[in-house]
């Protein structure tokens, strides 16, 4: 008995050293956060609020453009998802010159986004090479203030996220398809099907799981990874019209000088992340008893 | 190591949670100032600094706070109104007789456009123009940055006929065809190439840069003069400058040495060196003046000592500037509000401000005592 209880022990004092170092680096500065969150300072310390800073946030119509902006983002994720998926199934299919294109593809999420950003502000300027591109082929009419107007500016950025992170879905994809018995489609086109009923029949359900995957990764990076894009490209502008929560948190808490209200967002934005982590790990427990059984 | 703004501020707040980190640390005047000091972050100097020395230092006022004075100016930074004099005369326009009220400066960007050229200069993108904009516009109608305070915690609306005046003046300058097309998609430092490569006329300078770019495109191609005026406040007839300078963290354990230091640094030989070297001027009264013998530079230091008044941005709260003047003139300039909605959104933000920090809008009112 008592061996049994110290076999079951065992493993855990193994990892107390590792556990103990994982609550000082991560669960110190959350509690700490969320404490931060439910107070405010007063004469020089810090009292308990309530709910006081989260009621202020949701009042705070600049944090609601911000939450909307992040929303908009995820129309990102389905475009990302389809445009991966088809680049993949053409890799896949070994066209000409496919790996000179699985590199390319790839090559924009290898680049840092301060530089992807840089570049493409200068691109989308009012006076920048795609409007003087348009001009000069004829099409002026379409030339537009991409990043100078609210109306377009965000739609800009989403371009510019899409160029750069749907090259990290095509490699998953294409890992994944390039690991799938060929013999599946051998039978498939034996037995008739055609293009498209060997893509929707065969492709998508053997990659389902890993667009599973890169569509939670992808939902996780709209919400709370595009920062550097917003900082760079827009600083959040024109006129909040690209504010995201990331950055309505920076400037709370470092140009305000307001870290109890930008605590509390950053305490949504974790609860937020947290439940699609959580949704990520039950799909693959779902998922891996059935690879197992396919 | 060079460090921008977005690093420096976040980096001293770690600091200053910690409280663990530099003697000194550099501050903007004003609220970027005074925040630490209410944080508890900086001590009064008036004890290590003899008040007979800091009589000789400019811009005090902007660290002074219940009386005590909790940082000192390390160099000045003004905004003057700078002109292209070869662009003026290629336009038809006089370098003698420049303009001097709103409509000779909307007259003189119609015949700057006629003639090709970008009257005025600028960049929105990054934000921080548009709080320039306000601090050099927006100050006309008034005789004091205590007016901004004031509305700041509530004692006069933002809304106020004095206060949203300058939405309007800044419109009429966008529909005077006043500005170059680009300006929201551009940030600061774009906007001001325009100007520095020959393709604008003026801007909205910053003194400190003009040694710079003389060094490009030579001391010909720049001139200085006041901002035209359509205000009748004492402000209107002031130049904007403040005063970048230090303080001295609670935490430090040689004060005492770190003040020798700063006045150290005030010294002439330190102050006439900092002037040769980077064209900019120390915020002591100490320079020789004998040095400046460059026209535009003697004209501005002449600005500086006679007739020098507040940097408005530096008199209210960060968040007003960034979510009404940065946020406000971009929506200005992309036509997508008015000038009174404007307005409204700048009583809107200083109320949430007041709501989400009731300490600091004491502070606010103590400071403005």
């Amino acid at each position: 008995m008592k061996r049994s209880m110290q076999k079951k022990i065992e493993p855990f004092i193994y990892l107390t050293p590792a556990l103990l170092v994982f609550i000082f680096i991560f669960g110190y500065p959350l509690a700490r956060l969320a404490m931060m969150s439910f107070q405010r300072p007063s004469q020089g310390q810090q009292v308990f609020v309530g709910l006081t800073n989260y009621k202020s946030v949701f009042s705070d119509s600049v944090f609601m453009t911000a939450v909307k902006n992040n929303a908009m983002l995820l129309i990102c994720v389905p475009i990302m998802v389809v445009i991966a998926l088809i680049l993949a199934v053409f890799l896949f299919e070994r066209i000409r010159g496919w790996q000179f294109y699985r590199t390319t593809l790839f090559l924009p999420y290898l680049l840092p986004i301060t530089v992807v950003g840089l570049v493409f502000s200068y691109i989308f300027q009012l006076s920048g090479v795609l409007n003087e591109f348009l001009a000069f082929i004829g099409l002026e009419q379409f030339g537009l203030d991409w990043l100078g107007s609210p109306r377009y500016a965000l739609y800009t950025l989403m371009f510019v996220v899409i160029w750069k992170e749907v090259g990290f879905g095509v490699v998953l994809f294409l890992a994944r398809l390039m690991s799938v018995e060929e013999e599946l489609f051998d039978a498939a086109k034996i037995d008739g099907a055609n293009w498209w009923q060997l893509q929707w029949y065969i492709t998508v359900p053997q990659l389902a799981t890993v667009i599973e995957f890169f569509t939670v990764v992808s939902v996780i990076t709209m919400l709370s990874w595009v920062f550097n894009y917003v900082y760079v490209m827009t600083a959040g502008g024109p006129g909040n019209s690209t504010m995201v929560t990331e950055l309505y948190i920076y400037l709370t808490g470092f140009r305000y000088n307001q870290m109890n209200i930008a605590s509390a967002v950053a305490v949504l934005l974790l609860l937020v992340t947290g439940v699609l982590i959580f949704l990520e790990l039950r799909l693959r427990e779902r998922s891996e008893p059935m690879q197992v059984l396919g | 190591m060079l460090q921008s703004t977005d690093t420096l501020i976040p980096a001293f707040q770690a600091a200053a949670a910690a409280k663990e980190g530099p003697d000194i640390q550099y501050f903007w005047g004003g609220v970027w100032t005074l925040e630490s000091v209410w944080a508890g972050a900086l001590i009064p100097l008036d004890d290590l600094i003899p008040a007979e020395e800091r009589a000789h230092y400019i811009n005090n006022f902007e660290r002074t706070f219940e009386g005590k004075q909790y940082g000192i100016g390390w160099y000045l930074s003004g905004n003057p109104f700078v002109y292209n004099p070869k662009l003026f005369e290629q336009a038809g326009l006089s370098v003698t007789d420049l303009p001097d009220t709103w409509d000779e400066l909307k007259a003189a960007c119609t015949k700057l456009n006629e003639a090709g050229i970008i009257p005025i200069a600028g960049g929105l993108k990054d934000g921080w123009f548009g709080g320039w904009l306000f601090s050099i516009i927006g100050r006309q109608p008034h005789d004091s940055e205590k007016a901004f305070m004031e509305a700041s915690v509530g004692q006069s609306k933002f809304t106020d006929p004095q206060f949203a005046e300058w939405w309007s003046r800044l419109k009429e300058l966008i529909d005077a065809g006043c500005w170059n097309k680009d300006i929201n998609s551009l940030d600061y430092q774009q906007g001001q190439d325009l100007f520095v490569q020959g393709k604008a006329a003026m801007i909205f300078g910053n003194d400190t840069f003009l040694k710079g770019w003389a060094d490009v495109i030579g001391w010909d191609q720049i001139g200085v003069m006041p901002v035209p005026k359509y205000g009748s406040g004492k402000l209107a007839d002031t130049y904007v400058v403040t005063a970048q300078g230090w303080g001295i963290t609670s935490w430090s354990k040689y004060p005492k040495q770190a003040a020798d230091f700063l006045m150290f640094m005030h010294t002439p030989e330190r102050l006439n060196a900092w002037f040769q070297y980077t064209g900019v001027f120390p915020a002591d009264d100490r320079l020789d003046t004998s040095l400046i013998t460059i026209p535009q530079l003697k004209q501005i230091f002449e600005w500086d000592t006679t007739r020098s008044g507040p940097n408005l941005e530096n008199f209210i709260p960060s968040m007003l500037d960034e979510q009404s003047n940065f946020a406000g003139v971009q929506l200005l300039f992309a036509g997508e509000k008015t000038p009174e909605e404007l307005a409204q959104m700048a009583e809107e933000v200083i109320a949430k401000w007041r709501e989400q920090n009731p300490d600091a809008v004491k502070n606010f009112e103590l400071w403005l005592k």
